[in-house]
Order: C-alpha cells, then sequence, then structure tokens
C-alpha cells in the first residue's frame, strides 16, 4: 500500500466517523397506548412455575393463571377453579375447574393437569415448594373436579393457590428438558414473545387471542428488569417506563416533585431486627425475655424512620402487618423509646453490665446512618453492638446455612395472610432456625392453624399481641413504598405484595 | 508478520487458559451457599441441600473446572445458574449493545481527539493552553457525573434522546443511533481528554524533529508536512493509548450501562458477579481476555501498518 492510500485511508476513516457521529435522530422506544412497559428490580430465575417465587409472580401472571386470584385488597375469587370447598375438619378441600381454559398447544385444562402441576410443585425444587408441605396428594375426581388431600389444615392453603403454588402450566411441556424456563406454556392473558426478550432484562408478552377471560386493556406487556432505581426514574420521567415501585425514600421525593406522575402509596415490608437466638444458644442473655424487651425499649423508632426514611413509613412494635387479622393498631406504638427502663430491665435480668450482640451487616440493608443509629441506642444502656460486615451472599450464607449469629437486621414483606406470617416467623424453619418456642405460642398455633374462622381470629391476635410482649422481634417501623406512574397508568397496590398483579393496571382516565 | 500474530495468538491461548483455570479457583473459594443465593433466605435447608447438589457444588472445585473447561472447549458455556438462560445465548444477547458502546467510543475518541490534538500541537498558545485545560478538566471529571448530567439535560429535560433502553441497529438504525448517543457521549469525555494530550504530545515531539525542519525548510507547505509525515508518526504512542482506553472502557460501561438501562455486558458483569453465577462470569471473563488480547493484536498491526519503521523496531 502506498503512501498516499494510507493517508487517505485515515482520512476517509476521519470523515466518516465524523458524518455517524454529526448524526442525531432522536427516535424513542415504542410506547404506544396499547403497551404497558413495567420496570421492576425483581427477576425470575426461570419462567417454569416448579421454581415460581412469590416476588416475582408478575412475570408468571402473565402466560400462566392462578387456580384462585387475589384481588387488590386480598380477597380470593374464582379464576381457573370456580369453586371451592373444604370438609369438615379442613383437611379435604375441593376444587370446581373452570372447563374453557386452553394451554398454549390447545390441550384444554382439567384435573388431571391441577394434579400434575401440583406434585411438581411440591418436588421441583423451587424456594416456596415448601407452602405445599401439607399436602398429601390431589384426587381428580373427574376432569372439572380435583380434591387437595392435606396432613393437616393450612389456613394458607386457598393463598398458596392463588400465588406461586397455583400456577397452572401444560404438562404436555414437563418432559420437554428445559423448555419451560424459558418458553412458558400455559392458559393466561399473554404469551411471552421470545423474539423481543432478552432474558434478564426485558420480558415482551404479547396479547393472548384465545384468553377464556375477560382480556387485559394492553396488547403488549413488558417487563423490564433494572438493578438500581436511577434508571427507573429516568425512565419514568421520558415515559419509557409506564410504571414501577420505588423503595428508595430519596427517588420517591425526586419523582414526587414532578406534576406528570401519578403516585399511590403502601406499606408493605417491615424492617426489624429478627431475634432468631431466643434459646440463648449464642448470646445467653436472649434467652430473658426482659433482655429482648430492653432492645425494643432501647430503639428510638421515631428518631430512627425520620432520619433513614425521611419519615415515610409507620413506626411498629409488631410483625403481623395491617392486612392480617394478627394486627392491631395499638401494638404498633406498645415499645416507647425508654432507655432507662431498658437499663432497669437489663439490671433485674443480671445484665447491669449490658452484653455484646453481633449482628451480621449487609449494607444494602442496613445502611451507615441505619447501622449507627441501632448501635448508639443500644450502647446507651449497655448493649455493645458489634456488626459483621458482609456482602449478600457470605451474610445469607452464615446467617441461614452456618446459623452464625442471634438475629439479623431485615426487610420482611407482610402478607396479608395470618397464616403466612405465622408459619414463616414463629414456625420452626428458616426465621426461626433455632425452633425456640414457649407454651403460649405453642397452644395459640394449632388453633389458628385449626379454629374456625372466630377461634383463628381470636387466637392469632393473642398470639401477636404474646410475640409482642415477650419480644420475640424488635422490629422497627413498616417501610412506605411509592408506585409510580408516568401518568398513563393507575396502579391499584396489591394486598400482600410489593408489586402489584398484572390485572392491577389500568389506563388513566 | 505472520509469525508475531501467530506467537501473539498462542500466548493469548495459554493467558485464557491460566486465567480461566484462576478465576474459576477465586470464584469458588468464598464457598458461598449458591443454592440458599438461589432459592432465597426462606427456603428449607433440605431444599437448599437439593440445589446445590443438582447444579454440582457438591464436588471438589478441580472437578467442577474440569467440567466446565471440557464442555467450554465444545462450545457448550452452560447454563446460568439464576436465570436459567443459555450462557452463550446471554453473552451473545448483551454483545451488541457494548460492541456499539465501545466501537462508538472508538469512533469520536479518534475523530475528536486526533482534531484536538493536531490543532493543539501545531497551532500552540491561547488553542493548546484551553486544549489542555479541557483535557484536564475531562479526564478530572467522574464517570457517573457527566452520565448523570448528560441524562437529566439531554434525556429528561430535552427530551431529544431516549433516557434508558437499546434499541438494536437490525430493529431501527435511527433507533439505535438515539439510544447509543448519550452513552457513548459520557464515555468519550475522560476518552477524549486522556489520548489527545497524548496526540498533541506527540505531535509537538514529531515537529521539533530535524527531518520537519528539512521539510519546512524544502519549501513543503504545513498542512502537508502535518498530514503525510507529522501524524504518521504521532500515531503510534496514541494508537497505543486508544488500545489501553478502550480496554479501560469496559470499566467505565458498567456505570454508564447502569445509568442507562442498557442490556450490554458491563451491567451483566455487575449483576451476575454479585450473584456468583459462575457459568456466566466465566463466559464474560473469557470474552473480555480475548477481547484485551484481540485489541492489543490489532493496535500492533495497525501501528505497523501506519509507521513501518515500529515494524523493526
Amino acid at each position: 500500500m502506498t503512501r498516499t492510500t494510507r493517508t487517505g485511508a485515515l482520512a476517509a476513516c476521519l470523515a466518516a466517523s465524523l458524518a455517524v457521529a454529526g448524526c442525531t435522530d432522536s427516535g424513542t422506544a415504542d410506547t404506544g397506548t396499547s403497551t404497558l412497559n413495567i420496570a421492576t428490580m425483581t427477576f425470575p430465575q426461570s419462567l417454569d412455575p416448579a421454581q415460581a417465587v412469590g416476588s416475582a409472580l408478575p412475570y408468571f401472571q402473565a402466560t400462566y393463571d392462578t387456580l384462585v386470584k387475589r384481588e387488590p385488597d386480598g380477597e380470593l375469587r374464582p379464576m381457573l377453579a370456580t369453586e371451592w370447598q373444604y370438609n369438615a375438619d379442613r383437611t379435604e378441600l375441593g376444587l370446581t375447574l373452570r372447563k374453557d381454559a386452553k394451554f398454549a398447544d390447545g390441550t384444554v385444562f382439567d384435573a388431571a393437569a391441577v394434579k400434575a402441576n401440583m406434585e411438581r410443585f411440591k418436588t421441583g425444587g423451587g424456594a416456596d415448594a415448601k407452602w405445599l408441605k401439607d399436602l398429601e396428594s390431589v384426587a381428580v375426581d373427574d376432569p372439572t373436579h380435583v380434591t387437595l388431600k392435606l396432613r393437616q389444615p393450612n389456613p394458607a392453603m386457598l393463598f398458596y393457590l392463588s400465588d406461586a403454588a397455583g400456577l397452572m402450566a401444560n404438562p404436555a411441556a414437563f418432559d420437554k428438558g428445559d423448555g419451560l424456563k424459558t418458553t412458558p406454556d400455559g392458559t393466561g392473558p399473554y404469551r411471552l414473545d421470545r423474539t423481543k426478550t432478552t432474558v434478564g432484562t426485558k420480558w415482551v408478552y404479547q396479547r393472548n387471542p384465545d384468553y377464556w377471560g375477560e382480556p387485559l386493556p394492553y396488547e403488549t406487556l413488558t417487563m423490564s428488569f433494572f438493578d438500581n432505581e436511577t434508571a427507573i426514574v429516568n425512565g419514568l420521567k421520558t415515559g419509557q417506563v409506564n410504571a414501577a415501585l420505588l423503595q428508595s425514600a430519596d427517588q420517591q421525593i425526586s419523582i414526587e416533585s414532578d406534576p406528570r406522575m401519578k403516585t399511590t402509596e403502601q406499606e408493605f415490608d417491615f424492617q426489624g431486627l429478627l431475634l432468631f437466638d431466643r434459646g440463648g444458644k449464642l448470646t445467653p442473655a436472649l434467652k430473658d425475655a426482659r433482655v429482648r424487651q430492653a432492645l425494643n425499649l432501647a430503639i428510638d423508632r421515631k428518631t430512627m424512620l425520620e432520619a433513614i426514611r425521611q419519615n415515610r413509613g409507620e413506626i411498629t412494635s409488631q410483625v403481623f402487618g395491617p392486612d392480617t387479622h394478627g394486627y392491631d393498631r395499638k401494638l404498633d406504638t406498645y415499645y416507647a423509646h425508654d432507655p432507662a427502663r431498658a437499663k432497669e430491665l437489663l439490671r433485674t435480668a443480671g445484665h447491669a453490665e449490658g452484653f455484646t450482640l453481633k449482628l451480621p451487616r449487609i449494607a444494602a440493608i442496613v445502611n451507615d446512618a441505619l447501622a449507627a443509629s441501632l448501635a448508639s441506642d443500644l450502647e446507651a444502656v449497655g448493649v455493645k453492638l458489634v456488626w459483621d460486615d458482609l456482602d449478600g451472599a457470605s451474610a445469607v450464607q452464615k446467617v441461614f446455612t452456618d446459623r452464625a449469629y442471634s438475629g439479623m437486621v431485615m426487610n420482611m414483606g407482610q402478607s396479608s395472610s395470618d397464616w403466612v406470617v405465622v408459619d414463616e416467623l414463629v414456625n420452626p424453619g428458616a426465621f426461626n432456625m433455632f425452633g425456640t418456642s414457649d407454651a403460649t405460642v405453642r397452644e395459640l398455633v394449632p388453633r389458628v392453624q385449626s379454629g374456625t374462622a372466630e377461634q383463628a381470629g381470636a387466637a392469632v391476635r393473642a398470639l401477636g399481641e404474646h410475640l409482642v410482649k415477650e419480644a420475640w422481634f424488635v422490629p422497627f417501623y413498616r417501610m412506605t413504598y411509592l408506585h409510580v406512574s408516568d401518568g398513563s397508568v393507575t396502579i391499584r397496590p396489591q394486598s400482600g405484595m410489593a408489586v402489584p398483579s398484572i390485572y392491577n393496571y389500568s389506563p388513566a382516565k | 508478520m505472520l509469525t508475531f500474530i501467530t506467537r501473539r495468538i498462542a500466548s493469548g491461548a495459554l493467558l485464557l487458559a491460566v486465567i480461566s483455570f484462576l478465576t474459576y479457583v477465586l470464584l469458588s473459594v468464598p464457598d458461598t451457599d449458591v443454592g440458599r443465593q438461589l432459592l432465597g433466605q426462606g427456603a428449607d435447608q433440605a431444599a437448599v441441600d437439593a440445589k446445590n447438589t443438582s447444579l454440582g457444588l457438591d464436588r471438589p472445585v478441580w472437578e467442577q473446572y474440569a467440567d466446565w473447561l471440557s464442555h467450554a472447549v465444545r462450545g457448550d458455556l452452560g447454563t446460568s445458574w439464576f436465570t436459567s438462560e443459555d450462557v452463550t445465548q446471554a453473552v451473545l444477547g448483551r454483545l451488541p449493545v457494548t460492541a456499539s458502546l465501545m466501537l462508538g467510543v472508538t469512533l469520536v475518541t479518534t475523530v475528536v481527539s486526533f482534531l484536538l490534538g493536531v490543532w493543539a500541537g501545531v497551532r500552540r498558545g491561547a488553542v493548546d493552553r484551553v486544549v489542555q485545560v479541557l483535557g484536564v478538566v475531562g479526564y478530572a471529571l467522574p464517570g457517573f457525573l457527566v452520565t448523570l448530567v448528560l441524562v437529566l439535560v439531554f434525556a429528561v429535560e430535552l427530551n431529544w434522546f431516549p433516557a434508558i433502553g437499546y434499541i438494536p441497529f437490525t430493529d431501527s438504525p435511527g433507533g439505535w443511533l438515539s439510544t447509543i448517543t448519550l452513552p457513548v457521549l459520557a464515555l468519550s469525555v475522560a476518552s477524549v481528554a486522556g489520548v489527545s494530550q497524548q496526540v498533541r504530545g506527540a505531535v509537538i515531539d514529531v515537529l521539533r524533529q530535524d527531518y520537519v525542519r528539512t521539510l519546512r525548510a524544502r519549501g513543503l507547505p504545513a498542512s502537508r508536512i502535518v498530514l503525510r509525515h507529522v501524524l504518521r508518526n504521532a500515531c503510534a504512542p496514541a494508537l497505543s493509548v486508544l488500545g489501553m482506553q478502550f480496554v479501560g472502557l469496559l470499566g467505565g460501561a458498567v456505570v454508564v450501562e447502569q445509568i442507562f438501562g442498557l442490556p450490554g455486558i458491563g451491567s451483566m458483569t455487575v449483576t451476575y458477579t454479585t450473584r456468583g453465577d459462575i457459568p456466566v462470569i466465566m463466559a464474560l471473563v473469557m470474552l473480555t481476555v480475548v477481547g484485551v488480547v484481540l485489541i492489543n493484536l490489532l493496535v500492533d498491526i495497525m501501528i505497523g501498518w501506519l509507521n513501518p519503521k515500529a515494524r523493526v523496531a
């Protein structure tokens, strides 16, 4: 190549790049009125219902129906099951199924599909598989009737059927290897558009023309995953995102100043210290209820809420949320900030010199302000708080697998089902990892589980009060989350879920 | 030249093998409970154990690595633990986004840096001082700040460009350009600042050479001297820096892709690394190593092509 050619090539390159750099086409993403683009910070590990988890439910709701529909207020309504009936001792739940629902390949949904799905969910290794631990077997009575046989009554069974455990996939797809993980096959209102979907970032669903039910208001539903709220907020402001949930108080404030946005508040997660070691295995002092009460009294919830969440939330001393029967408004303020009383309790419990409490800290949950605030509140009554700084992955490993800590500061979703709360936080399991209990709890829990609605209601209220008085937990506050739309969508929050069901969106009028 | 390229590719392959082994071992050292990560805090321990077994995590690390390697050499990079997608598909799906960014930034950097650098180097005086100040400012500004300001001004306020998202070139060339313009500009600021200073320095150095004085004395027009002789000799150091900038862009791309919500390799690296998704991280590390080796090779070839003297050196 001659020198001239080389110089020419260089010059041509420069000119071409100038031309490209000079172009400015301000085309924007397609956001027609028939498209709903929801931004979320949760994504499903797979679209196979056997591995579904409640928090990722909207991704599944698009292509699968659940047996029971959960309305925004938590009420249970017919969906694939049109009727349900318990037997006298509530160990058998009979379901009547609809006849006109069809899977993607045209197969009719029937009782055999329910049996296959429920058995698969139970053994499929998903995070919520434990929900069906009380399910003994599923009997197919005829194509439109099944009976779920339970080992013992489970008051949350219908709730589970309105959530991950109730999602129904086409049994014909079960044998196709990992097919369902990325290619869902259900009876739902949408079908996944594989060509426009990039798993991990954007899932695009097109309306199912053969849907048995009322079509949803949007032709196309897009779920976009983001790992930060800044991008979501920018997307909302430019109309590229139609709806999203904002958790951070700062982002909430920034969006509220924009007059185009429509916002709806919801209190869902509570933040607090979950004490696991009520038996005093790792921290002997925690065995004494007075010590646990002292921790509750030492915390200045109002100041924490103000400084950390900019007052976006409600202080609380209980783990039951407002949508449950176990909730009692009075218990929200049961423990007022009273360091003197806390010290007195510690002294009478034999810990006048205080003790050391070691807790894991994940910076994403316990920010510097919260860490400092908790440490100084506890220090003031003589309890030395030692934070073990851990990344999310190793914290989960150390807390839940190695059981190395007496408690952990966490954000917990508040279910609308009493039994879900009891089973998750009170019964021995992941969040009661040392399996601690006491006589009152042992007496009340079976009543919540097996009693009539009235008996169960009374028992769960008593249980809620007992847990607060015995200081099983140190809750701080429920956090206000903000559902935001770019102005084009009306969003109804979903009871018992941080993210709304896909049925809760409609065009703004 | 052929021997040179062959040698470089062979050493690249060796580098790939060593880095893949080290990465796998390092990723396995933290002994993170992947099953627990996957199933969440509320899952039963039995389910967690079953998950770990199904992923083969109960085997020794060397055995897991050998398994990964034997599949990888056959082109099977496995399945993501966290999204169940095929790793090759997942990475290939995101590659065009990051490739668009990097090529865009390289183009912008090349054009702007050479223009500014040559201008400052030849004219000196006030122009030179302004370019130098701009260089320092551009280099000192934090990348995320530049990015946020660009989004707020040009996307949110003026609405000239979309604030988030990516439109593939094949869907709409105009849309593609609109989605990558702001990210490319954001990434180009520091890049231009660095490379333009190099070009300026190199141009000044070359202008001081005896042969330039001789050419001037022979009455050659200044523009011809600069374009034909100075620029070619000044190219080598500038291209080396450009190559390094290109590699360094991966780091900058992480921030920019997150702020613009771009489904690229940068944001993917962060998301999947924090989750400990070994099959995906391994693929990304391999891709990066191959990229770095290729870019360095390309830079060397280009320097040799533009400046024959470098081939001898």
